[in-house]
């Protein structure tokens, strides 16, 4: 046993060291970090215990960021679920063009969001004016995509669903597949319609699905940056600024203020450790009663 | 089962297809556009170019330095991914075939990690990456995502070698076979298909990355596409969207070739990946 553990860290001991230095040591450090005022400017910096945790509660700008990250969360997880189930299911009754859809709806998912975030820039600053324009629609002309905070909004969700849409559609794709087919032809038998057959039927049998999906949504979309980033930079204003970017601006672009930063950025940790937990839970609980 | 209701199937093909427009409009505005001047753009986005002006591409090519950047990325992928690759098999075969509390332990240590957002280690990351003399180098980033990448692969290396019956790795050792050989000529050569998606997962990640590159290669001679792409951007605004828009269409194009080459590999790994969790 002795002789197999140590063999055993042996084979391990080049993964760990690589994951202790650059993912466990920055993890530890961003606590430590929270806990003090280290400014990057300055090399010495001293040990505050809370203080940057009680600013933060002050702190209105991270707390707006929270609230319109919350705004964001939600609006996504509804939307991007149901729209990504409902391509699904569309994409599983085609026969033929089934591949061809498939290919079509994920291929956003191979961009990066800064790209796509520029790409959309182009359709919502130069395209969706021109058409405005030549419908000779006011109201469509008023629009200013990326200066108004409202618009701003509507246009980061509409760029993030594009570029999210397809991964979850994949999922739902495959669980669909899963659904046992004798199942549904036993309901249709019975004479249940295709509403009943999909209520009764195809939602329980993917329910493991909608978790997944629900929770990687939670998960991805409050940590959100790059789309945030190339489509408006957090602006007007701070008006779409995320909790990610408010980090972020915080330690490097406007203050260097490193361990106030850190302590928000334990914040967002805390977030997505709360998400984590209880995704866990729930589906532990789904596979004792399945 | 035949198909009855033929209105309702065409409602599903309309919506799929209207979906598909949306999906695909910014990637063929921005072809339809990038091959006209600014002054065609400004009169009618909408219409196809008079003739195609290929040299946007040429222009755009070289205003990114496109062949840097590209190789500049191409390193940190490579370093990136062998390093992801051999170092979280070895360590996924022994976590799989050793049951101590030793082994869970390590095993939790690594999955855990993975529910630690980026944002929270990146100014950390920064500084160990200053310290250790990474910083600045494409080389460095690489080693960097080696770091941040194994928890995930060790994690599906893990559960993929328990699948495979210890019973090859007893006969082997019979035969006099060390431990590492056992490993490299028995294990890893049975590892193809999650290696495969391991790797293709990785290299997208990366590929698409930007806000670690942006921390560690301040130097543009070490951009990577995204950041060149983000620089020229950031310098042309809005004025000069002929450059912008070929430079987005260069930026994404390796990613979309090698979907489109690699499709069912890629969307395996994802509903696989997903569903297993």
């Amino acid at each position: 046993m002795k002789k197999n553990n140590k063999k055993l860290t042996l084979f391990i001991l080049p993964a760990l060291l690589f994951y202790s230095v650059f993912t466990l040591a920055p993890a530890i450090g961003g606590f430590w970090y929270s806990l003090t005022n280290w400014n990057g400017l300055n090399k010495n910096y001293d040990f505050i215990g809370l203080k940057n945790y009680a600013a933060i509660l002050k702190d209105t700008d991270f707390i707006n960021s929270i609230t319109f990250t919350l705004k964001f969360v939600l609006i996504m997880v509804v939307l991007q679920n149901i729209l990504s189930l409902a391509l699904a299911i569309a994409i599983e009754s085609r026969n033929r063009s089934k591949t061809l859809f498939r290919t079509l709806v994920f291929m956003p998912n191979m961009i990066s969001m800064i790209i796509g975030g520029f790409m959309w820039m182009f359709i919502f600053t130069k395209a969706l004016p021109y058409i405005a324009q030549q419908l000779n629609n006011a109201a469509l002309m008023d629009i200013s995509w990326i200066g108004d905070p409202f618009f701003s909004f509507i246009a980061i969700i509409i760029v993030s669903l594009w570029g999210g849409i397809g991964y979850l559609t994949i999922i739902y794709l495959a669980a669909l597949q899963g659904v046992d087919k004798t199942l549904k032809e036993a309901a249709s038998i019975d004479g249940a319609n295709a509403w009943q057959v999909f209520r009764n039927v195809v939602i329980p049998s993917i329910m493991p699905a909608i978790t997944i999906g629900v929770f990687v949504t939670l998960n991805n979309s409050f940590k959100v940056f790059d789309v945030v980033y190339s489509l408006t930079g957090g602006g007007p204003g701070r008006s779409t600024q995320v909790i990610a970017m408010n980090i972020f601006a915080e330690a490097y672009s406007l203050n260097n203020r490193y361990g106030y930063a850190s302590a928000k950025s334990m914040v967002l940790f805390a977030i997505i450790f709360v998400i984590t937990i209880v995704q866990l839970k729930l589906m532990r609980k789904k596979e004792i009663d399945g | 089962m035949k198909r009855k209701m033929t209105g309702w199937n065409l409602l599903v093909l309309l919506m799929l297809i209207l979906y598909s427009i949306f999906s695909l409009s910014p990637i063929l505005l921005a072809i339809l556009n990038s091959g006209k001047t600014q002054g065609e753009i400004l009169t009618n986005i909408l219409a196809f170019p008079q003739n195609f002006k290929f040299d946007n591409y040429l222009i755009a090519f070289e205003k990114i330095n496109f062949l840097r950047s590209f190789l500049n990325t191409m390193v940190v992928v490579i370093v990136g991914c062998t390093g992801i690759v051999l170092l979280s098999a070895i360590a996924g075969y022994k976590l799989a075939r050793v049951k101590s509390k030793l082994s869970g332990f390590y095993y939790s240590l690594f999955v855990l990690s993975m529910l630690i957002p980026f944002h929270s280690i990146m100014i950390t990351l920064v500084k160990i990456a200053n310290v250790t003399n990474l910083q600045g180098k494409t080389l460095g980033l690489g080693i960097i995502y080696i770091g941040l990448g194994v928890p995930m692969a060790i994690f599906l290396y893990t559960g993929f070698i328990k699948s495979i019956p210890p019973e090859l790795d007893e006969a082997a050792r019979i035969d006099g076979c060390g431990d590492l050989r056992l490993f490299f000529k028995i294990i890893f050569p049975q590892l193809k298909p999650i290696t495969a998606t391991i790797i293709i997962t990785n290299a997208l990640w990366m590929w698409n990355d930007f806000l670690l590159p942006l921390l560690i290669l301040p130097n543009s001679k070490t951009y990577t596409i995204l950041l060149s792409t983000n620089m020229l951007f950031g310098q042309y605004g809005n004025n000069d969207w002929p450059a912008i828009l070929s430079v987005l269409i260069m930026a994404m194009l390796p990613a979309i070739v090698f979907y489109l080459i690699l499709q069912k590999n890629i969307l395996k790994g994802i509903s696989e990946g997903a569903l297993k969790q």
